[in-house]
Parts: C-alpha cells; structure tokens; sequence
C-alpha cells in the first residue's frame, strides 16, 4: 500500500459519521480478509495480528475489504485563473497532484471527478478529463454533498478567487475527508515584473498597463502573502486539510499537505 | 485671443492625434504580448493602483505635440498685468466728518483699515503714497515702493478734525504723481466738499493729465446720526464723487461698511495698479510644450517600453 493511501485512508477514519462515531471504530466493520499491512496510527488495536506482529517483528493489522476501501474525489479548477505560473501553468501542476491522488486508488476503491455538472466515476477517465464549462467551486461542491457518500475523500484544487461561503466549505469537511490545495500566487515572494508592463486578466482579458516600481512591489508581496494565509486559515477553521499548490510539484504539493516527504 | 498662424494650430493637433492613433496601435500590437495574471481586480487592489503612469504619459506627449503645434500658430492674447513702474496715492479724508459712526467702529478707522488691504493688494513695485486731507491736505507717505514704509505711514494718519478740502487732496496728489506711466489717485472720503479748491475742476485737469481718479464714498445716507461733537447730520456726497471719477477716467464705488470698504479697495488696488496688455504667448508655450514633451520621453523610456 503506498503511503500517501494510507494517509488518506487515516484521514478517511477521522471523518465524523453519523452519530459522532468515528470510521475506524465501528464494530462489525468488515468480514473479508484482504491483507496484513503495517500498523498505522488509528487502527484498532482489536485488528492487531499478533502471529504476524511476531514474525515479521512489528504491529501488524488485518485489513477487511470493507474497510479499507476508499471513495477518491476530485475537484479542479481548471478556469484562466490558474494557467498563469512563472515556467509553468498551475493547471499542469494541478494535473500532477490529480494523477498522484487517483494513483492512490486501489482494490475495490471507486473514484469520482467532479467535471461541470457530471460527476466521472471511470478509474481511468477520472485524472484525464477536463472542463468545458467554467469552474464554480460552490457548485461543484453542492454536486459533491449530492453526489458523493459520506466519508468519501475529496481533494479540491483551487486557487481560491471564487470560493462559496464559509458555511458550505464546512458542510463539506463535515461530510468528507476534505483536502484542498490552494494554487501558491507564483508571484507571491516577487513579482519578475519592472518598470511599465502590461498585464492581461487570465479570466476576462482585460489588460491594464500598471508601472511596477519598488513600492508596487512590496506592496503587493505583503498582499499576496496576506491573502495566502487568509485563505489558508479560512479552509482551516471550516476543517479542510490544507496545502498550497506549487507550480514546479503538484504531486509533492500534495504529499506535503497529508504531512509526507515529497 | 488670436492666432497668428492657425495652420500651424491644426499641424499640431493632426499630430497628436496621429501619435494617439501610434500609441493606441502599439498598444493593441502589445495586447498578445502581455503576461497572464490570475486575477486582475486582485493586483490592482493590492497594488493600489489608481491612475495608468503609461496613459498618463500618452496623454503627456500628446498635450506637449498640440502645445508645440499651438506655440508655432502664434498665439497672442489680452490679459490684465500689473504695471511696471505704476503708481497710486491714496487721499484718505480726516475730516471731523469721518468721525461719524454709521461704518463701524468709525468712517476714519474703517478707512484706515481699508487702506491697509489696499497696500496688501497692490503687485510688488508699484509705488503707493498717502495723503491725508481735512481743511487742507498733507502728504503723509511720498510714493514708494516699500510697502512696510506705507502701512507704517497709515498709522501716522492724523485723527479726524476740521473741514474737507478734497480739490487740495486731489491736486497735492497729483504733484506727487510721475509725470509719465501708469498713474492713479484713489479718493476715500464721505464726499462733502466745504473748503479750498473746487474738486471737480480739479478732477478735470487731473484727468487731462492721464491720471486716474477713482472715488470711494464711504458713508450712508439719511442714516439720521449726527457728526460727533456737532449738530451736522453724517451724509455723504455720492453725485460730486460720482463726477469727480467720471471727469477723470475713474469709477465710484459706495462702501457703507467696513467689509464693503476693504473689499473695494482690494478690487481697486488690481485695477489701477494693472492694464490690459497684448501678450505673445508662442515662446512660453513653445518652452513649456517642449518640456512636457521632453519629459514624458525621457520618463517613459526610463521607466520601461513606451509606448
């Protein structure tokens, strides 16, 4: 089992049921043997396979198929906003984290993309499409709480220009094993830009021509930042897992926000 | 305003024009070159950004080009300049008259103080002097271009008392004047002429000598309040100080207050220290539209690309 898998499935068992319980502990959870695999943080300690702990000399936990397997949701926001990057757009590093997610799919998991109004549920299909609408987070979350079963991991790329209110994001953490990773400004520590430029709206197309001085460039890395943290702390408080997005590793960005080495 | 060449006026605004239509051109040109940015609304409201320096600078070069192209039509115009070398005395009245107290705090110290916002108004380098008048007329402040010298002279003005001489005002005025110039007398008094010479004889040959007489009746009538210390009643004289200015090129203003006073005075002191002149403006404009022009070049390509 590889290991970002693992972590989702621990975050997966955190998820809050129905009546407060917890995933893992249900009692009963799964009849059919699938395998032995290495303790991890949050198993039953009733699961521990003592012969197999002694052999191999570390805890050892009974896997049950029931338990273990995963819904793998995706939400991506592929609008104008995110192709902009210094080398390269955010929506290529999007992809990569995407492919890293469902990559984790295994056995009997399911996977579930949420592209405009559909919801893709082909293993295959799921990393590969792409939007032809434009992207509203709000929605695709709404076709997510509709669509998706409780306890299901959702990971959700955005850059967070368009979010919906604080209530829904935390709707959604209640329900899911919710992830996001919020696409890093690639200018956030500098902008590369001096003296006049002209600067074109990656949504809209609108360009302006701004003269960027010294001042114009303090300012807004103080804006950026600020605005990275805010939204960092708004997924936070609504209970999501959060990660920024950067554009040279989308699958390391992922890794890094379930707490992995890239 | 006239326009010696309105051709060159035209040149000049074809041209910016043309350089409007260049830059808006580059523009468009520089349109597919500009770098993506997720969220414009954001930059703009993080850099704070109000005004386009690059438009700024477009419309810059344009205005230096039409200011250019005006500076070669030859513009001339009329505007009101101060005179060099022009003087004005004022005759202040210090009749016992002007002890009345229908202008508050009295018709003497409203004049004073009248006198002062005069001196403030006049432009540097006109010289001012000062006569004072009652029973006959004395010069307090020979003309001069000091004006500390002139307001330290207002308050030597001796304290109301006697009877009103204007014509010998008027006339002690005139020998204080230059012979040649811009030459004005501005005449303070309640207007109520009882001794010396006949002021509007005065007035005429004043006049015929190119100097100005402009009048200010500084009282009111039929206010019913006697003179200080007499059974006179406080009148004023408007019709003899109305001739008096007409005979000599002048204008009569009525003040029945002390705000009314100054405010009089003030208009006074541009209109006899100024005169309208026909003024070439093609060298300033040529100069001030090369500048614009200059600078906005050189900050343009300092700053970065222009257009």
């Amino acid at each position: 089992m590889n290991a970002l898998r693992t972590a989702i499935l621990r975050g997966a068992r955190a998820t809050p049921r129905p009546g407060g319980t917890m995933r893992g502990t249900r009692p009963g959870d799964g009849f059919v043997f699938s395998q032995l695999r290495a303790y991890v943080e949050g198993d039953d300690p009733r699961r521990i396979d003592h012969a197999a702990t002694a052999r191999v000399g570390a805890l050892q936990t009974r896997v049950y198929l029931e338990e273990t397997a995963l819904v793998l949701a995706a939400i991506v926001d592929e609008s104008g906003s995110m192709r902009v990057g210094r080398k390269r757009a955010l929506t290529d590093a999007a992809d990569e984290a995407v492919r890293a997610w469902f990559g984790a799919l295994e056995g009997e998991d399911q996977a579930a993309r949420i592209v405009d109004a559909r919801v893709v549920r082909d293993r295959r299909a799921a990393p590969l499409v792409h939007a032809n609408e434009p992207f509203r987070f709000g929605s695709a979350l709404a076709i997510a709480v509709r669509a998706l079963p409780r306890g299901a991991s959702l990971l959700a790329v955005v850059d967070g220009y368009d979010l919906p209110e604080d209530e829904m994001l935390a709707r959604a953490a209640l329900r899911f094993d919710a992830t996001v990773l919020l696409a890093r400004d690639p200018w956030r520590d500098d902008l590369p830009l001096r003296g006049f430029v002209r600067l074109r709206d990656a949504e809209s197309g609108r360009v302006r021509r701004v003269f960027v001085g010294a001042r114009t460039r303090a300012r807004y890395r103080d804006a950026a930042q600020a605005r990275e943290r805010d939204l960092h702390d708004r997924f936070r408080r609504a209970g999501w897992r959060v990660g920024a997005l950067d554009e040279r590793d989308g699958r390391g960005s992922l890794l890094r926000a379930f707490g992995l080495p890239a | 305003m006239s326009l010696a060449h309105p051709l060159w006026l035209v040149v000049g605004v074809a041209l910016a024009a043309a350089f409007l239509w260049a830059a808006h051109a580059a523009s468009r040109r520089g349109r597919a070159s500009a770098l993506a940015y997720s969220d414009l609304a954001f930059f703009e409201r993080a850099t704070k950004l109000r005004v386009d320096p690059a438009l700024l600078i477009t419309l810059a070069c344009a205005a230096g080009i039409v200011a250019l192209g005006a500076a070669l039509a030859g513009p001339r115009f009329v505007a009101n300049l101060p005179v060099r070398g022009g003087a004005v005395v004022m005759c202040i009245d210090t009749s016992g008259s002007m002890r009345s107290t229908d202008v508050a705090p009295s018709r003497s110290e409203a004049a004073s103080a009248a006198a002062r916002a005069f001196v403030d108004a006049v432009p540097d380098g006109t010289r001012i002097g000062i006569v004072a008048f009652a029973s006959g007329a004395g010069v307090v402040q020979p003309l001069t271009d000091d004006k500390d010298a002139v307001r330290d002279a207002i308050g030597r003005i001796p304290p109301p008392n006697g009877g009103t001489a204007i014509g010998d005002a008027l006339v002690a005025a005139a020998r204080q004047l230059p012979p040649s110039g811009r030459r004005a007398i501005v005449l303070v008094t309640d207007g109520v002429n009882n001794l010396g010479v006949d002021p509007l004889t005065a007035a005429q040959q004043i006049g015929l000598n190119g100097i100005e007489i402009d009048t200010v009746g500084i009282g009111t009538s039929d206010s019913g309040q006697l003179v200080p210390g007499t059974a006179e009643e406080a009148t004023i004289d408007e019709d003899a100080l109305r001739r008096i200015a007409e005979s000599a090129h002048g204008a009569y203003a009525r003040a029945n207050d002390a705000g009314s006073l100054r405010g009089r005075l003030a208009a006074l002191a541009n209109s006899t220290t100024r005169e309208k002149k026909r003024v070439d403006a093609t060298v300033p404009l040529a100069l001030a539209g090369g500048c614009v022009l200059a600078f906005a070049l050189a900050g343009g390509m300092l700053a970065g690309r222009f257009p």
